[in-house]
């Protein structure tokens, strides 16, 4: 059975995935139609309430993908979206927003198998039942 | 041309530190850490040599054997030299002497990382001319530190660089006068490269801070597993390896003793210095002493010009190639309120807050100084009112063009 069909959102650093290699010409991702790249110069230019656009017009998730953490190319970009996405930085993600649905990935050029591999299991936990607060 | 060899030097390292993390994983990749090695190997260098600073005793005819009595080992022919010397003396004088190797190691890995990646150019020219200066001072600290022994490499290294002095136009005596603190070598002259050794280490710490002074929260502690693992390194070469001073006359009383037996090939110091003596040869420390073996190979002029050529090179590199500067950002002033989020997440301290007029409605704004911008938009992410932007990825832009793949998706 195939896997149902899913509109996913990720904003992704130009300079941590060969994004020119892994589209085509509607920014959809060669090995995954589901999903759509919106490339930026560095994940930390991403703002929460972006991700939350994303879901809140119909994506059924989002993600954004930077450079390895240790190795931004702007030192710090990645670390400031980790932080603001796990709520410890402004601005913060949302509390109400589904945390299932919004993914974080961090890798080098070189990582383009291990990325797509992580986006998999992304989709997949999709369907998992929301965690519990404490 | 220029571009593709960078891009091709990204590409390599980013490989090869991809098979480091199947080893390291890549939180404890040291490679990813390599800003912060030196400034922790510094520390080794800095508390191992104010123990040695404790006995050294910056003389002509004690030098060399408080150096011995450093190390727990008699001098022949000294009668204060008796005594059993410091406990574990030899390991703190191994810890100074591979820690400065791996302090040479570790600033090279540094900076060949950051040229590789792309990461020295534009708006980072201060850490990386900082860092060439540090470069230099991190090899002047090291030289200088060998001349402290004073023996008879210690004498060749001082002529050598009155020789290379000697060459310099006008000036050339003066410097050369300078070195050794008089018209000969003295008492003073110890006392002077003391100040050398120390006043370098100090001027090192000043440097840091220029080189940091454009970063915000720069990384100056690697993970503790990479602590670890150098401290490690560092404390197994100065156990195994401790450095000490061989000469032949040592070695025929104590060489029943298999420590330093053992030692005598490696990292044997020479015999005292003789002043008037040279040594034909010296033994070389591949990090330090490169120059006075470009001075014995090819001559103090070619010595000056490759010295000279490649620290200019260096200097100039941020600068070429220059890139195209049209996204820098720009703050929307009705929109600021002056919250300082975008001020609190620049990388690079290009966005400063200064005071509003009296009786506007937010006290601050916040202010781009384009030179220093690297049109990441980190402050982009980091306003919350949409008041600063990239004037060529606009956030309406990019909202945009989120909409319509979503649509496209839908």
């Amino acid at each position: 059975m195939s896997d149902p069909k899913r509109t996913v959102i990720g904003f992704v650093c130009e300079r941590s995935l060969p994004v020119e290699r892994m589209l085509d010409e509607h920014k959809t991702l060669l090995d995954d139609p589901d999903t759509k790249f919106v490339v930026v110069p560095c994940s930390g230019m991403v703002k929460p309430t972006l991700l939350e656009a994303a879901l809140a017009n119909g994506a059924d998730a989002t993600f954004v993908c930077g450079c390895a953490i240790g190795d931004c190319h702007y030192r710090t970009g990645n670390l400031m979206i980790r932080e603001r996405l796990e709520g410890k930085r402004n601005p913060k993600l949302r509390k109400t927003t589904d945390r299932r649905k919004v993914g974080m990935f961090f890798v080098t050029m070189k990582d383009r198998v291990a990325f797509l591999e992580a986006l998999a299991a992304f989709k997949a936990g999709l369907d998992a039942p929301p965690a519990q607060e404490d | 041309m220029y571009r593709k060899f960078l891009r091709l030097t990204k590409s390599l390292t980013v490989s090869f530190e991809k098979l480091v993390n199947f080893v390291t994983t890549q939180e404890h990749n040291p490679l990813y850490f390599h800003g912060a090695l030196p400034l922790y190997t510094f520390w080794f260098l800095i508390f191992s040599g104010i123990l040695l600073w404790m006995y050294y005793i910056p003389t002509l005819d004690r030098a060399w054997s408080s150096v011995n009595y450093i190390s727990a080992l008699p001098t022949p022919g000294d009668p204060i030299n008796l005594a059993a010397g410091i406990p574990y003396g030899a390991v703190v004088r191994g810890i100074h002497r591979w820690g400065a190797a791996a302090m040479m190691i570790v600033t090279l890995l540094h900076m060949f990382r950051v040229y590789f990646t792309d990461r020295h150019r534009a708006w980072r020219w201060l850490p990386w001319v900082t860092g060439v200066g540090l470069l230099v001072f991190v090899l002047f600290v090291g030289l200088s530190g060998y001349l402290l022994v004073w023996d008879a490499r210690a004498y060749y290294i001082v002529v050598a660089t009155q020789h290379l002095f000697d060459g310099v136009p006008v000036i050339g005596a003066a410097l050369s006068s300078f070195l050794v603190g008089g018209e000969g070598i003295t008492d003073y002259t110890l006392t002077r490269f003391l100040f050398f050794h120390v006043g370098g280490a100090v001027a090192i710490f000043f440097l840091v801070w220029m080189h940091f002074i454009r970063l915000k929260e720069p990384v100056v502690t690697p993970s503790r597993a990479t602590n670890f693992l150098l401290l490690g390194f560092i404390l197994l070469a100065a156990g195994t390896l401790p450095a000490i001073n061989i000469t032949h006359e040592l070695l025929a009383k104590y060489g029943h003793d298999p420590r330093i037996a053992a030692q005598a090939a490696y990292i044997a110091s020479d015999a005292p210095a003789q002043i008037g003596t040279l040594v034909e040869t010296i033994r070389y420390d591949a990090w330090y002493m490169f120059p006075y073996w470009l001075i014995q190979n090819v001559g103090t002029t070619w010595t000056w010009l490759i010295l000279g050529g490649s620290t200019l090179l260096l200097c100039v590199a941020p600068f070429y190639p220059k890139d195209r500067r049209a996204n820098i950002a720009e703050v929307v002033e009705a929109k600021c309120t002056g919250c300082t989020f975008c001020s609190l997440d620049c990388p690079f301290e290009a966005i400063t807050m200064v005071d509003r007029a009296p009786g506007s409605k937010f006290k601050q704004i916040a202010v781009v100084q384009a030179a220093r911008c690297s049109e990441c938009g980190i402050c982009v992410g980091a306003c919350p009112f949409q008041a600063i932007e990239l004037p060529e990825l606009h956030s309406k832009t990019l909202e945009a063009d989120l909409l319509a793949l979503v649509k496209k998706g839908a």
